[in-house]
């Protein structure tokens, strides 16, 4: 958690895929106090269509608590699965931490 | 006359075992030297299809029925085809928002894809392979 402006930070590394749907469902589970969350998946080696949903349900989850999401992908096979799926414009992506970062505190900023 | 190169593989439909199939077609794939992207790409589209056997193929069949999976690759004349099936049922399903993404995932990445769903269901799928470099 980043005390100054509540953003929690959650991290996922390895394959994210089928086997690991019920630890995927558990680990990405919404904090009242959750300001914004930041999704460090830059650790990511292999994503698929499983975690792409339980992502998904996140995303939409927070979404509706108004809650922003970014989330930071550098595998390349974790940005086409992405864009295969037509999900791009359903998550707020970046490659970068900082501009991660500086998006969340914009957001959260009053 | 150029040979084919054949991958196949049969496992128990669960979870545990879709990671260590994907693993085993990427080493093929690689031993092939297809480049990073297409073996990327190759075994997303596989790790789909077979994600979808083990969630779904055997929801319909009593646990003492065998519930496994088989994947064949082949590359032969600048074509990877890969099949990935299964002895359960078809089920075919509405689209809804945030649901279906696998075939989606597939008909994005496959140059054809074919579903015969006469026996069990297999989901045949063609990848464009450039031919491979060296002596082959």
């Amino acid at each position: 958690m980043n005390a100054g402006n509540s953003i929690r930070t959650i991290r996922l590394g390895g394959e994210l895929e089928i086997s690991r749907k019920n630890e995927l469902r558990g680990v990405l589970s919404r904090s009242k106090t959750d300001r914004a969350v930041l999704l460090d998946l830059s650790e990511v080696t292999y994503a698929d269509s499983v975690a792409l949903t339980e992502l998904l349900r996140f995303c939409i989850d927070a979404q509706r608590a108004t809650v922003p999401v970014a989330l930071i992908i550098r595998t390349p096979q974790f940005a086409r699965i992405v864009q295969y799926a037509g999900l791009d414009s359903a998550f707020k992506t970046f490659n970068d931490p900082d501009a991660a970062l500086g998006y969340l505190a914009e957001q959260v900023a009053p | 006359m150029k040979r084919a190169s054949e991958l196949r593989l049969y496992c128990p439909a669960q979870p545990r075992y879709v990671a260590p199939i994907r693993h085993a077609l990427a080493a093929f794939l690689e031993a092939l030297q297809f480049d990073r992207r297409l073996r990327d790409d190759v075994t997303t589209a596989a790790g789909e299809a077979l994600a979808n056997v083990v969630e779904h193929a055997y929801a319909r069949t009593s646990e003492k029925e065998a519930r496994d999976l088989q994947l064949l690759a082949r590359h032969e004349r600048g074509r990877l085809c890969v099949d990935v099936s299964d002895r359960g049922s078809f089920i075919r399903r509405r689209p809804a928002p945030g649901r279906g993404f696998g075939l989606r995932i597939i008909r994005a990445i496959a140059r054809q894809i074919n579903i015969d769903t006469s026996q069990g269901t297999c989901v045949s799928m063609t990848f464009k392979a450039p031919a491979l470099r060296g002596k082959r």
